[in-house]
């Protein structure tokens, strides 16, 4: 068969980002905040903040971020799986002024390690540092348990814009690298056309073939 | 005058013999004429066998040079399989069509000159299934039609035309045996979610009585499976085009599906459970492997587009092409896949249902809409989210996965512009992008939508759509929507079971 044709060296990257976290955490926030930041209200899909793309330039390589809000009710809980199937990075967030839901939180990487084991990239996210002084999650307790289960805990205010750019932006170096290592791992595969349906899709480096019908969100250029 | 006589009757006589040899002139002429004529048209006819024949072999030679260059263009692999065999016949007499016609010249040239014009792709595409002797299309018919062969027996046992006595057992034993089924949806949910709920207990004991319902239908329902058997395949395996014609008019039955379709999917149901746990096995082995043959058939259609479009293998041109492949090929086909998924999930429909009539009159906020996204009581009249459901219903419409994707994508966006009015007017002031709707706000307000639509086939379009959403759509706004539908479908499912309104 016709190889796929992914001659140049530049490579556009589709990553997908799972958003997990209790009703009440600020999720939503935090996403909106990471996109409206650079660009203006009208950025926001059709699907506002249910469902943002952002296209980004990380060192030379392109990246287009579909990120996936979910329903934190605990009546949608059995539904995750499709929601979470096929990402790439998870982002975690629960609200330091609230014990429940980081407990959640380790409900949920539990879960995702299970279901998509060592391959996604997972970030914790305590959210809402502007009400430190009504921290009931301890930093070191959070860190730590980050640390034992392989993922990176981040502090985030929404509403103050602190800490989400960087967030972003680790996840999505972290999510190159896992892909890098992965197609190393496969030799190139280039025509193993089945490994698209897990996650990575490169695509030839064309203007609008990897944008989605809805148009993203967000452009760099 | 004796000589006279003879004189005269000499003349006669001479004259007599005069017309007699004219007349046998005329004659042996006229077969002289005949006979060469005879004599030319045979030998026209040689001249003319003669020449057919040199044609045939200029023809042949012709076939097999551009076989030959057919094969070049597979000359690096080895060992063909079967398919690849038959890949190189294809392109073959693609070639061979091309020599005869201009036509696809034309686009092959049009397509070079604008490589990123994606409407001169499904422009290319369109003329092609227009146009039945190309092989592109003959392939394309002989795909369908063999999907369709497989599908029909499936969907047709039940289809089989049933006796008022089954009927009117059916509809006696769906009632009673609903709640077995739903029961049993519960323990399959318990598998997933995890949930504690148990119910063996009341499925056993409600079984044990609905045994002989249901042991008296199914016996029925094999005897007439058995008189009217599976209605013979009007057409034959042998793939010719004419036989398409059948599909066709078979098809016609199922134009309207949502009024013949509801039927197919509820006898599966009134077995008893284990019969029912086989029928199902076996049912769903037959739904993958035709899912499975449909990614196949789709996948040789594109490649040997590919193959002879070459401009055509590039990422954006070659979705263009698959969504065109897919335009073609699903309408014939997708009212009996439809119903195969049908016969698949018809325990989920009826859960679905179940729920549905429970929530005929159910508001927004019943479902876990937040009362901000409400519409305010003064301004009733329609019902919330009105224009959400109304989109939503369409999706039986369309026949192509694509298009009823679509479909769900203008529901959500739909109901975010309807979530976004309502809340304005209860807040008028603020436009704050910080109270977008987020996937908590727009979950229970899909559902909502989902329960309105009274579109208990919506659990069978999800389970299709999921199975033919392009790979590329997947993460994006599509796969998100779908996934979403999915989602309050199976919330829809479980509201039954959860009791009293919140």
């Amino acid at each position: 068969m016709a190889a796929g044709g992914t001659g140049g060296g530049n490579k556009t990257y589709s990553f997908k980002v799972v958003l997990l976290g209790e009703g009440c955490v600020g999720k939503t926030s935090l996403v909106l905040r990471y996109c409206e930041n650079k660009f203006n209200d009208k950025h926001i899909t059709t699907l506002q903040a249910s469902f943002l793309t952002k296209k980004l330039n990380i060192g030379g390589k392109r990246v287009n971020l579909a990120i996936w809000d979910t329903a934190g009710q605990e009546r949608f809980h059995a539904l995750g799986p499709i929601y979470y199937r096929d990402s790439n990075g998870a982002i975690l967030v629960y609200d330091i002024t609230d014990e429940d839901s980081f407990q959640k939180v380790k409900n949920w990487v539990k879960e995702l390690r299970k279901m998509l084991g060592n391959e996604i990239c997972l970030c914790i996210v305590g959210n809402k540092v502007d009400l430190e002084k009504e921290r009931h999650v301890s930093v070191q307790e959070a860190e730590g348990y980050a640390e034992s289960v392989g993922a990176k805990h981040y502090h985030t205010s929404a509403k103050l814009n602190k800490g989400i750019e960087e967030l972003f932006l680790d996840l999505c170096k972290r999510m190159i690298e896992t892909a890098q290592a992965d197609e190393r791992a496969k030799g190139n595969g280039s025509s193993q056309s089945g490994t698209a349906r897990r996650g990575v899709q490169i695509v030839d480096d064309e203007p609008q073939s990897a944008a989605t019908a809805g148009g993203g969100c967000c452009s760099s250029g | 005058m004796a000589a006279a006589v003879p004189d005269g009757g000499v003349k006669v006589l001479q004259h007599a013999m005069k017309l007699a040899n004219v007349a046998i002139q005329l004659v042996t002429n006229n077969r002289h004429k005949t006979l060469s004529l005879q004599r030319q048209m045979m030998e026209n006819l040689i001249i003319a066998r003669a020449r057919q024949e040199a044609l045939q072999r200029k023809m042949e030679k012709r076939r097999l040079r551009l076989q030959e260059e057919a094969n070049r263009s597979f000359s690096s692999s080895t060992s063909l399989t079967p398919e690849e065999q038959e890949q190189r016949l294809l392109y073959g007499s693609i070639l061979e069509y091309e020599q005869d016609h201009d036509w696809p010249k034309q686009w092959k040239a049009n397509l070079k000159k604008n490589p990123n014009d994606l409407s001169v792709v499904s422009g290319l595409i369109s003329c092609i299934f227009s146009c039945p002797e190309h092989p592109i299309m003959k392939l394309l018919k002989r795909l369908q039609y063999r999907i369709y062969n497989k599908l029909y027996p499936i969907v047709s046992k039940v289809t089989a035309p049933e006796s008022p006595s089954t009927a009117t057992c059916r509809g006696r034993n769906m009632k009673s045996s609903q709640s077995i089924h739903c029961m049993q949806s519960v323990q399959e949910n318990n598998k997933t979610n995890s949930t504690k709920l148990r119910h063996s207990l009341s499925v056993t004991s409600l079984s044990i009585t609905e045994d002989y319902n249901a042991n008296t239908c199914a016996k029925e329902q094999t005897q007439t499976g058995q008189s009217t058997k599976e209605p013979k395949l009007v057409v034959s395996m042998g793939e010719q085009d004419s036989s398409f014609e059948d599909l066709e008019q078979f098809l016609s039955q199922f134009e309207c599906p949502s009024a013949s379709l509801p039927d197919l999917s509820k006898p599966a149901v009134d077995v008893d459970p284990l019969i029912h746990k086989l029928e199902e096995g076996v049912l769903q082995a037959h739904l993958r492997s035709i899912v499975k043959d449909i990614h196949k058939s789709i996948d040789r259609l594109l490649s040997l587009y590919i193959l002879a479009f070459e401009p055509l293998n590039m990422a954006a041109s070659k979705d263009q092409c698959l969504a065109s492949i897919e335009e073609a090929f699903f309408p014939p086909i997708w009212p009996l896949l439809l119903a195969l998924f049908r016969k698949v999930y018809g325990h989920r429909e009826l859960a679905f249902e179940k729920s549905m009539r429970l929530y005929r009159n159910a508001k927004p906020g019943d479902v876990g809409v937040a009362s901000k996204l409400c519409p305010s009581e003064s301004a009733s009249g329609s019902c919330p989210y009105e224009s959400a459901v109304q989109e939503l219903r369409l999706i039986s419409k369309d026949c192509c996965p694509q298009k009823k994707l679509e479909c769900i994508v203008r529901t959500l966006r739909l109901i975010c512009e309807c979530a976004e009015e309502y809340r304005t007017s209860h807040e008028p002031a603020t436009l704050h992008s910080s109270a977008a709707i987020g996937a908590d706000d727009l979950l229970p307000i899909l559902s909502y939508v989902a329960l309105k639509s009274d579109l208990p086939q919506l659990v069978s379009e999800c389970a299709a759509l999921e199975e033919f959403i392009h790979e590329g759509y997947l993460i994006g706004e599509e796969g998100y929507c779908l996934t979403s539908m999915q989602s309050a479908v199976t919330y829809v499912e479980s509201l039954h079971k959860r009791g009293a309104l919140k």
